[in-house]
């Protein structure tokens, strides 16, 4: 399971927002980040998806050139984080996981400081941002809550002219209509042409945000492709009653159906691979209804954890 | 201006946050400096002091700037300039140090900070030349406090004298600051870097004191940067040149070591 992304078709003008080739990231003995291959389209949304300790966060702080890799090739809009490190911060915004941010001073100081690093955001898009994200700018950011901080981190990302935006957790500690709200958001960017890096342990905001995943573990890619691709490799539950005895033994001898039950009319299994065979095994019968839950990409995620170990 | 807003953000953001940390610092060498020049008028002229001191051997008195203790010279010596003062700028460069570079990353302060189009240069570069800002602003307010209340309570010294003791007693918590900066440049360890830094202030201080008691051990006093600072007794004497060269020196040298230590490694996160 350990391949990477397939490679796109990109001309040299084309290059990949991102690119990823073989990164590996040692602490000593731990091996955090074991050979990482990837490619991030411009301005799709990427899923990053893995548990704590899979190694997203020592990817994202090598993007950033906060952590120097063992070995490995990380490119950004085509340039090296580590020799043009200024240009490629300039160009790429983050909200790191773990946010800690100066206790002292007032959302708006602290707006007007990261403004002057980065030459300049967009004062009105601040203002509306502030709005949009219910935040209170004029408060220190000791006195707010850890998702009124994450707010205060979104909104300085959100607010950059960034063409990439590398999203460590970004909605940790928000409720569910910030969620939502943030959601909004990274479409809005997508739709403005702006790459999203989107790490998270959250699968259902992936699943709703992201163009296309990869899932990590234990430093490695296990799995990598679009949402739906990613969901089709996952197990479907299927649930048929027949309007006459369920044919037990036609459905026994299909392949990739397992922990098959036969009750008089119901039939139940759980389906992996192409649903073909089942479908046209269903057509010889007179089916009464018929439920096949669509695997969401929780399971899908669940599935490849256990393929790959 | 891009360049212009940044340099004064990577300058005066660390500077403006150590102000609680500066202001409680100007207030200890205020209240230190003026409470001990009020006590001056007492003292001035007397022998008994220097007879009861001239009991004690004259290493002991040397140790801790006590002889000649009834003269304007040997007052602020024994009484400010030989421990305390110095003492109290080496901690303050040793504390702004740590507190701007490797306390600030050990708490995850950096993260984002780092993040954005600044190289670790620039930043550590702004990060010390706040520190020795502070050093300086310190340095201002012992000078203009000592020379106010010598004037005040009639203490009697050439004001070119106490500049260049304020001045040298600055360059060695700068040279101690440097030391701070460099080993936060190699490691984000605030507790270690602290307990090394001050340890060095004190060491230093043990060494430039007491070593000279020893005919064997004198001869190594002199590797003590308070020997560079202070063995010319600059309240007394015009200072050489080479004591200034011999701070300032190897403390741009030990900021430099920070900065391409700091540009090397992994930074720490939360």
């Amino acid at each position: 399971m350990d391949q990477p992304p397939e490679p796109t078709a990109h001309s040299s003008e084309e290059r990949p927002a991102l690119r990823i080739t073989r990164l590996v990231k040692d602490y000593g003995r731990v091996h955090a980040v074991r050979g990482i291959d990837l490619e991030v389209r411009h301005g799709e949304v990427f899923g990053f998806l893995g548990p704590n300790g899979a190694g997203k966060t020592t990817t994202i702080r090598c993007i950033l050139d906060l952590l120097r890799p063992t070995s490995g090739v990380i490119e950004v809009l085509g340039l090296d984080p580590r020799r043009d490190g200024v240009n490629v911060r300039q160009l790429v915004a983050y909200v790191p996981g773990e946010l800690r941010l100066p206790e002292r001073q007032t959302g708006r100081q602290l707006v007007g400081a990261i403004a002057r690093l980065r030459g300049g955001l967009d004062l009105t898009r601040t203002k509306d941002l502030a709005d949009r994200l219910g935040l209170d700018l004029s408060r220190r950011l000791r006195d707010l809550s850890s998702g009124n901080r994450r707010k205060v981190a979104l909104l300085l990302a959100f607010a950059s002219d960034a063409e990439v935006m590398v999203l460590d957790e970004p909605t940790n500690g928000l409720d569910p209509l910030m969620q939502h709200e943030f959601l909004q958001l990274v479409r809005e960017a997508r739709n403005a042409g702006t790459t999203v890096f989107l790490s998270s342990h959250v699968l259902s905001e992936v699943q709703r945000a992201a163009d296309r995943v990869a899932v990590l573990r234990e430093g490695k890619i296990v799995a990598s492709g679009t949402v739906d691709e990613l969901r089709g490799r996952a197990r479907q539950r299927v649930d048929v009653w027949f309007v006459d005895a369920a044919p037990a033994e036609e459905l026994a001898a299909l392949p990739g159906l397992e922990n098959q039950v036969v009750e008089g009319r119901r039939f139940a299994a759980v389906l992996s691979g192409p649903i073909q065979p089942l479908l046209e095994v269903l057509a010889r019968h007179p089916v009464a209804t018929m439920l096949v839950e669509e695997p969401d990409l929780e399971e899908a995620f669940l599935d490849l954890y256990e393929a790959a170990s | 201006m891009r360049a212009t807003g940044r340099w004064l953000e990577l300058l005066v953001g660390p500077f403006r946050a150590s102000w609680r940390a500066g202001l409680g610092w100007t207030i200890a060498f205020v209240l230190l400096v003026v409470s001990t020049v009020a006590f001056w008028p007492a003292f001035k002229g007397s022998t008994a002091l220097d007879q009861a001191f001239q009991t004690l051997p004259q290493g002991v008195l040397d140790a801790f700037g006590l002889q000649d203790f009834a003269s304007p010279a040997g007052y602020l010596r024994g009484g400010l300039y030989e421990v305390i003062v110095p003492l109290m700028f080496a901690a303050a460069g040793v504390l702004f140090g740590n507190n701007a570079v490797s306390a600030e990353e050990d708490a995850g302060r950096l993260e984002l900070l780092l993040a954005q189009p600044i190289t670790r240069r620039s930043f550590l570069t702004g990060r010390s030349l706040a520190v020795l800002g502070w050093l300086l602003a310190l340095a201002i307010v012992v000078l203009l406090s000592q020379l106010v209340s010598d004037s005040a309570f009639g203490l009697l010294i050439a004001d070119d004298r106490i500049i260049d003791t304020v001045v040298l007693c600055a360059l060695l918590g700068g040279l101690y600051a440097a030391i701070a900066i460099a080993l936060a440049g190699i490691f984000a360890r605030p507790g270690l870097i602290l307990a090394v830094g001050l340890g060095l202030a004190l060491v230093g201080y043990l060494v430039a004191a007491l070593f000279p008691l020893s005919d064997a051990l004198e001869p190594w006093s002199h590797v003590s940067p308070w020997d560079w600072a202070l063995g010319g007794d600059p309240l007394v004497n015009a200072t050489e040149p080479w004591r200034y060269a011999a701070l300032v020196v190897p403390t741009i040298a030990l900021v430099l070591v920070g900065i391409a230590a700091f540009d090397r490694r992994d930074i720490r996160s939360a």
